[in-house]
């Protein structure tokens, strides 16, 4: 999309500190930590999940307290116990994480995990276990059988992928304070996503910027919600 | 069926591609072919700062010269005053760029700050409706204005935020002699460029850095009604920016060759040039203050250190 | 080639069987009837290899199967097939239904180019997949959804499904008593096709007259846990227990 024209359709963009670049910079550096964040996660909560699922095991209870408290825990204070475990005082100090997208990528995975985790126990709950027995005597190995139960929650556990990465792109307190929003002079962003920089915008009176961000962001969060319902659909069409 | 599918999935794998493709610009100007600072290039300084320098865009037009020169990045962290200081004090940076001479006076002092230079300065302007109901326009006494502003009780919003420029408007309402409280003082915890907002809204008073108001002048109906020293204004609304870089002594990982490299570049002549020139809404912003044929001892120790006076 | 002796199995205080001694051969139909609840399932669960008894043995080809390694005795269920009395068939294509024993058997790199190429285009049904839905009279509905299947239907997939890697020998639990007689009649040819086959087959079944149909050999599963075994006439019309004389006349009402 030629950039000038896009100017002109949106005014407000012509007060943006960058051009060429600076928008796709931070949309890529949303998506990479985002995306980054929600696929660890998945690969943890959906074991998580099963273990709730089906088995016992002590602090069981104790687990699901964390995961419905995890539920609503404000992102700031997210970023702010990431910092202390990031910062150059903090255990995680020697690694270097601070103000990086690594580290942010550490906060949207805390952020992402219990939604991923509760949505995904309920869809795995739901199950039969006559399903899970027919696999297991039909020759599967409990990892074949786990692959089972995966498959037929499918469509439960896409919400719960949807609804992690719903949280953790539209979330701004706790990138902010672990990346530190920051673009290279060059315009290219290093920790700055759509969200901080909606704030920066935000915080210099400057609304209307602010607001063509926001319309990114959520054109964004369609889009993926979009090509994931699709594939879905083929899914069932087959 | 299977041949739309493979045709949605090439579609969808080649669009991923291609967008990632475009999207991954260079990480800052790490390999860039300036001439070579042996020992420090390819390295990445971490500088934090306050938002409303920060937000003035003068780092993102100067730094790239540096990052030239030495084949650096810089990267420049707007957090606010406190936090700026904070992430100093734990060794998350390696050097620091506040206006907030009380508080650098503090780090120096707690060992966290070294080899302070004074950097630039710029002024708070008061700003005001155009009506003018308090009747401050043209009054030379900042103190004066906040007392007639009180006493009349015109709204007056307050950035609230323990920032440099709320940090100097508490100092000038205790010159003043007054305790602002009451429904007309709102504070709104909240960046410069909020309060202008607000206050354009609702027709009020605030204290302004002139650089955030100039870059905001023409959205908001607000006119500068007390002016500061740039404009001949009293000295009490001056707006003086230091530099510091953060001890290796207490910190062995701050990045201090670069750190120093930094200061020593942004004070000499050429830096402090660009500054001057370095202009928003055809207005300049900052007025240079390193490069002087006096000395200025005051600028490397805490403001009314003396060697007699010291505790050693 | 399965054999149960003098098995026992209890649930905490609970004896659910006792002292049940019972086989399956390859190329014949055992079945075990009984009243509901009296422990047939327990019974095929054993036979499948997922329970031990807690007293007694389980013998597969002369190898005593609780006394292997995790490992061997995963190969030996991998030869077992079983059918319950409610379908479970996955939520997929029917194809893929009764693809599933036959991915699992594969080794992995085998299963995941198996499945990279199922994404991106159709690659052919295996053969036997296609012979088993044949056998069970639905190999038109290949790519039909199993959800979407009537009841009688589902139940005959799930035979297909079973049948699909040629176990040795396959278990049905009650596999017609929610189904129509025409579907009952379709499952009862599809087991008489299998033991044609040499595949030895244990129906558990409280239809005294599924049994008479299709049975070589009777086990008889009363309340008290005594069993009866042996061939089917003398079951039916000589029986070594009185008990068993009066329930397979109807006359035990339990």
């Amino acid at each position: 999309m030629p950039l000038e024209q896009v100017v002109q359709l949106f005014p407000a963009l012509a007060d943006l500190p960058f051009r060429e670049g600076y928008i796709r910079s931070i949309i890529y550096v949303s998506l990479y930590v985002s995306v980054t964040a929600v696929t660890l996660s998945t690969l943890f909560s959906l074991p998580v999940a099963m273990l709730m699922g089906f088995t016992d095991f002590p602090g069981k209870g104790l687990v699901k307290s964390v995961i419905n408290t995890g539920m609503g825990f404000p992102s700031v204070v997210v970023g702010l116990l990431v910092l202390f475990a990031v910062s150059n005082q903090g255990p995680l100090g020697p690694l270097e994480l601070i103000f990086t997208k690594e580290a942010m990528i550490m906060s949207q995975f805390v952020l992402a995990t219990p939604p991923i985790t509760a949505i995904s126990l309920a869809a795995i709950s739901g199950v039969s276990e006559n399903v899970r027995d027919a696999a297991r005597v039909l020759g599967g190995t409990r990892l074949d059988v786990a692959l089972v139960v995966i498959k037929e929650a499918r469509y439960g556990i896409a919400t719960a992928i949807l609804a992690g990465f719903g949280r953790a792109i539209s979330e701004v307190g706790s990138v902010l304070i672990v990346g530190g929003n920051i673009t290279g002079s060059d315009g290219i962003s290093k920790t700055r996503t759509l969200t901080t920089a909606i704030q920066l915008e935000a915080r210099q009176g400057r609304y209307d910027t602010a607001m063509v961000l926001g319309a990114v962001l959520l054109a964004l969060v369609l889009t993926v919600n979009a090509i994931v319902v699709r594939l879905g659909d083929e899914g069932a069409m087959r | 069926m299977p041949i739309q599918r493979r045709k949605f999935i090439a579609a969808v794998g080649g669009g991923a591609l291609a967008s990632i493709a475009g999207c991954s610009g260079t990480d800052g100007g790490g390999q860039s072919e300036g001439g070579s600072s042996a020992g420090v290039t390819g390295e990445t300084l971490t500088l934090t700062t306050t938002t409303s320098t920060y937000d003035t865009g003068l780092l993102d037009a100067i730094h790239s010269d540096f990052e030239e020169m030495y084949g650096v990045t810089v990267d420049a962290v707007a957090q606010g005053t406190g936090a700026a200081l904070e992430s100093a004090r734990n060794g998350d940076s390696d050097v620091v760029m506040v206006h907030a001479r009380g508080l650098e006076d503090e780090f120096m002092q707690n060992g966290y700050g070294i080899n302070r230079r004074d950097l630039m300065f710029n002024d708070f302007v008061i700003v005001g409706p155009e009506n003018d109901p308090a009747g401050i326009q043209g009054m030379e006494s900042a103190t004066e204005a906040l007392t007639t502003i009180a006493e009349s009780e015109a709204a007056f919003v307050s950035r609230g935020d323990n920032s440099g420029t709320h940090t100097k408007e508490l100092n000038l309402w205790e010159a003043a002699g007054t305790d602002p409280g009451g429904e007309w003082y709102q504070e709104i915890g909240g960046g410069m460029g909020e309060a202008l907002n607000n206050a354009n809204q609702q027709g009020a008073y605030t204290l302004s850095d002139r650089g955030t108001f100039i870059s905001q002048r023409s959205e908001i109906d607000l006119t500068i009604l007390v002016q500061g020293p740039i404009e001949g204004g009293p000295e009490i609304l001056s707006n003086p920016y230091g530099v510091m870089a953060v001890n290796p002594g207490v910190h062995d990982n701050a990045n201090y060759d670069l750190a120093m490299a930094y200061i020593g570049w942004i004070t000499s002549p050429g830096a402090q040039d660009a500054i001057s020139n370095y202009e928003m809404n055809g207005e300049q912003l900052f007025f240079p203050e390193a490069v002087s044929e006096d000395p200025n001892f005051q600028q490397y120790v805490p403001e009314g250190w003396s060697s007699d006076s010291s505790e050693e | 080639m399965v054999r149960l002796s003098n098995a026992t199995h209890a649930y905490g205080d609970e004896t659910v069987i006792e002292n049940l001694t019972l086989s399956i051969d390859p190329g014949e139909v055992v079945a075990i009837i009984g009243p509901s609840g009296v422990g047939k399932t327990t019974v095929l669960r054993i036979l499948a290899l997922f329970l031990s008894p807690t007293e007694g043995s389980v013998t597969f080809d002369g190898r005593d199967v609780w006394s292997l390694s995790e490992d061997e005795r995963l190969k030996l269920r991998r030869r077992i097939g079983m059918v319950f009395q409610e379908a479970s068939l996955f939520d997929a294509t029917v194809a893929r239904n009764v693809e599933y024993g036959l991915r699992v058997r594969e080794s992995w790199t085998d299963r995941l180019r198996d499945e990279l190429w199922s994404v991106v285009g159709s690659n052919g049904t295996p053969a036997a997949v296609t012979e088993s839905l044949d056998l069970v009279g639905l190999a038109d509905k290949l790519d039909q959804e199993a959800r979407s299947l009537s009841g009688g239907e589902a139940q005959r997939v799930s035979f297909a499904r079973a049948l699909a890697y040629d176990p040795s020998y396959l278990l049905l639990d009650e596999p017609t008593s929610d189904l129509d007689p025409r579907n009952t009649d379709l499952i009862e040819d599809a087991v008489l096709e299998a033991k044609d086959r040499g595949i030895g087959v244990g129906v558990a079944t409280h239809d005294m007259h599924q049994a008479e149909r299709i049975a070589d050999r009777i086990a008889v599963i009363l309340g008290d846990g005594i069993a009866e075994f042996g061939p089917a006439e003398q079951v039916f019309e000589n029986p070594t227990d009185e008990r068993t004389a009066k329930f397979v006349s109807g006359e035990l009402v339990y």
